[in-house]
């Protein structure tokens, strides 16, 4: 039984979260930064609670604060959304210690794929391939020549306590180890605390591939079938869809069920989302399980018809939860992350939304957080809002993707709609001929037209 | 989460009124130095006073984090209480807010007299208050000398972070 569930975070998520309870007929506590005040998560909760100043680590990082508003307002369950406390053991472990509810993944779980290289050995143990590359982190340069030798170049450095790009550096030459291993170490202890790195065989022109699970209390594992989402700019997805143009039923079935197989064998609770690498010739390689909701999940919500972030209450409020048909994909979902930035340059572009119309309609969902008024702060992350458009074909689907940026209307902040735009009209994408190096060939291209 | 108690007999403070003698001058000068500001206009019932002076030392980071822009329309909540926190300041009245989330407390327990009342006179380190969060008791300390003028919250009540607790007429 949950009755009130704490939100610990922000944005279209928290507000996800929020709709989902309310749903459910469960109240909610927003919790918020000063430079939240006005944010939509803060208004539309039940009750909210001031945690601290903008910054991260005062606020939505600051767990004591967190678990005193739990307390205050006599919260039983906690939500930590995706990134801030989301992937963070020791504060689910808190939360159960203080009789919260955590929703989420056991700490035990969070912690094992926590660990980027523990992680891999794990999955290789229960059966998923996973690329060659070192079986323990890697320390010292002299390590890093051997593997690297081993293996063969291109190689990829990866933080163990990795995430979001960081600490990663792709190397094509034994020089390029040199220069760069020790760069990464630096990064990885800036942005983790935790040097510790691992080296993979660099695999150019493959697809990042994902697959949803879904483990009940009772550790029956649900897995569905795949998320696209090699459009991505330095490591930030941009467009995810389902399914992905590249995979074929028979493929399908046989890495859902590889993969409902190895997340039962580690006892996986809760949502969660196994990244794999997929080579020309199909073959899938386990690359990091993410132990919370993903951002894209509104996708497989489509194809499937159904609520990801309830069964996830539900299942941490103990409740007998079977998805309640036989789940079924049907139709084509794309997803495109607008966000506030500068579509040519990037640059992040905070401020106050002047006027604001989103896109609508049959087959059209927005999960956002943004109103006419609202001052996007500049504390936190880009993303203003998930527009995903579903249509009975990949084709149908593109088009009313199309047809929804082009008569969606920002006024006073850039985002990257002529960005998405320019991506739904490129013929290799429309071919659903695309890998993780597509965006880079784009803005190569849009370079190249520049310089005439 | 705001509890307003508004006390009668609350003694007004400031006596400017229509006429300025050299000794509010004087605090008004020493006010300039200690805010770190560089003008200063009063205008109160017809008496207008404008002191400036040159070269101001650089703002502190947190007193500029301390003036958000005031937000837009429409007026909400919390632009309604960051216009409540300026009137109080300029009042001279010096705010001890919540440094954290948790239960207020008044009283080091429940039999005992409250730290501090209106009226009392408070020395900068003394205990005002405990805030209970995390199963610890978290001693609020006054961080000027002066009188309690102001207690805006009840006792065992929850507070947020930044909440208004106490206000203070800083001096002697």
């Amino acid at each position: 039984m949950i009755s009130k569930i704490l939100v610990a975070n922000r944005g279209e998520i928290a507000l996800r979260i929020i709709r989902s309870a309310r749903e459910l007929g469960i109240k909610t506590v927003a919790v918020y930064s000063e430079a939240d005040r006005r944010s939509l998560h803060a208004l539309l909760a039940d009750e909210k609670v001031c945690i601290g100043p903008a910054k991260a680590s005062e606020s939505y990082l600051n767990i004591a604060n967190i678990l005193s508003a739990a307390e205050i307002t006599g919260a039983d369950a906690v939500h930590p959304g995706y990134g801030f406390l989301a992937e963070n053991a020791k504060f689910a472990e808190i939360c159960e210690t203080q009789g919260l509810t955590f929703i989420g993944p056991p700490p035990s779980i969070i912690r094992l794929m926590g660990d980027k290289n523990k992680a891999r050995q794990a999955m290789k143990k229960a059966g998923l391939p996973i690329l060659p590359g070192s079986d323990k982190t890697v320390d010292d340069i002299s390590e890093a020549r051997k593997i690297a030798s081993k293996i063969g170049f291109p190689v990829i450095i990866k933080a163990a306590a990795g995430g979001g790009g960081k600490g990663m550096r792709i190397c094509r030459s034994a020089s390029q180890l040199e220069d760069q291993f020790p760069i990464a170490q630096g990064e990885a202890k800036a942005a983790f605390s935790d040097a510790s790195l691992y080296i993979e065989k660099f695999v150019s022109g493959a697809r990042h591939i994902e697959i949803q699970v879904c483990g009940d209390r009772k550790g029956k594992v649900t897995a569905f079938g795949e998320r696209e989402c090699s459009v991505q700019r330095k490591y930030q997805k941009l467009i995810e869809e389902t399914p992905s143009p590249f995979i074929d039923e028979k493929t399908r079935k046989r890495i859902i069920k590889e993969v409902e197989e190895a997340a039962s064998e580690v006892g996986y609770k809760s949502l969660g989302t196994f990244e794999f690498l997929v080579d020309e010739n199909h073959k899938f390689y386990f690359m990091e399980a993410n132990a919370r909701v993903q951002v894209e999940h509104p996708i497989t919500e489509m194809v499937y018809g159904i609520n990801l972030i309830k069964a996830q209450i539900r299942i941490a409020a103990g409740e007998k939860f079977g998805f309640p048909f036989e789940l079924e994909m049907r139709g084509h979902a794309i997803e495109c992350r607008i966000n506030a930035e500068d579509p040519m340059t990037f640059v992040p572009s905070p401020g106050r939304i002047d006027f604001l119309v989103l896109p609508g309609g049959e087959g059209i969902r927005v999960d956002s957080a943004a109103y006419g008024g609202w001052v996007v702060p500049p504390d936190y992350d880009s993303l203003v809002a998930k527009i995903i458009a579903y249509a009975p074909s990949r084709d149908l689907a593109i088009r009313k993707m199309r047809a929804a940026l082009e008569t969606t209307t920002v006024v006073g902040i850039k985002t990257n709609i002529p960005l998405h735009l320019n991506i739904l009209s490129n013929t290799d994408f429309l071919a659903g001929n695309y890998h993780t190096q597509f965006m880079e060939e784009v803005m190569a291209a849009r370079a190249a037209e520049e310089a005439l | 989460m705001n509890d307003k108690n508004k006390h009668p007999g609350v003694p007004e403070e400031s006596a400017m009124s229509g006429k300025i003698d050299y000794e509010e001058i004087r605090k008004l000068v020493g006010l300039l130095e200690e805010k770190n500001l560089s003008v200063f206009e009063l205008e109160v019932e017809g008496l207008k006073v404008k002191i400036g002076r040159n070269a101001p030392a650089p703002a502190p980071a947190a007193a500029v984090q301390a003036a958000p822009p005031a937000p837009a329309t429409p007026e909400s909540a919390a632009a309604a209480e960051a216009r409540a926190l300026a009137v109080e300041a300029a009042k001279g009245h010096h705010l001890i807010t919540s440094p954290m989330v948790g239960t207020f407390y008044r009283a080091p327990d429940p039999s005992a007299a409250p730290f501090v009342d209106i009226g009392d006179v408070v020395k900068k380190g003394q205990t005002l208050c405990i805030i209970e969060a995390m199963k610890l008791m978290n001693e609020i300390e006054a961080d000027v000398d002066g009188t309690v003028v102001e207690v805006y919250v009840d006792n065992a009540r929850p507070v947020e972070y930044g909440q208004k607790l106490f206000a203070i007429l800083p001096g002697e």
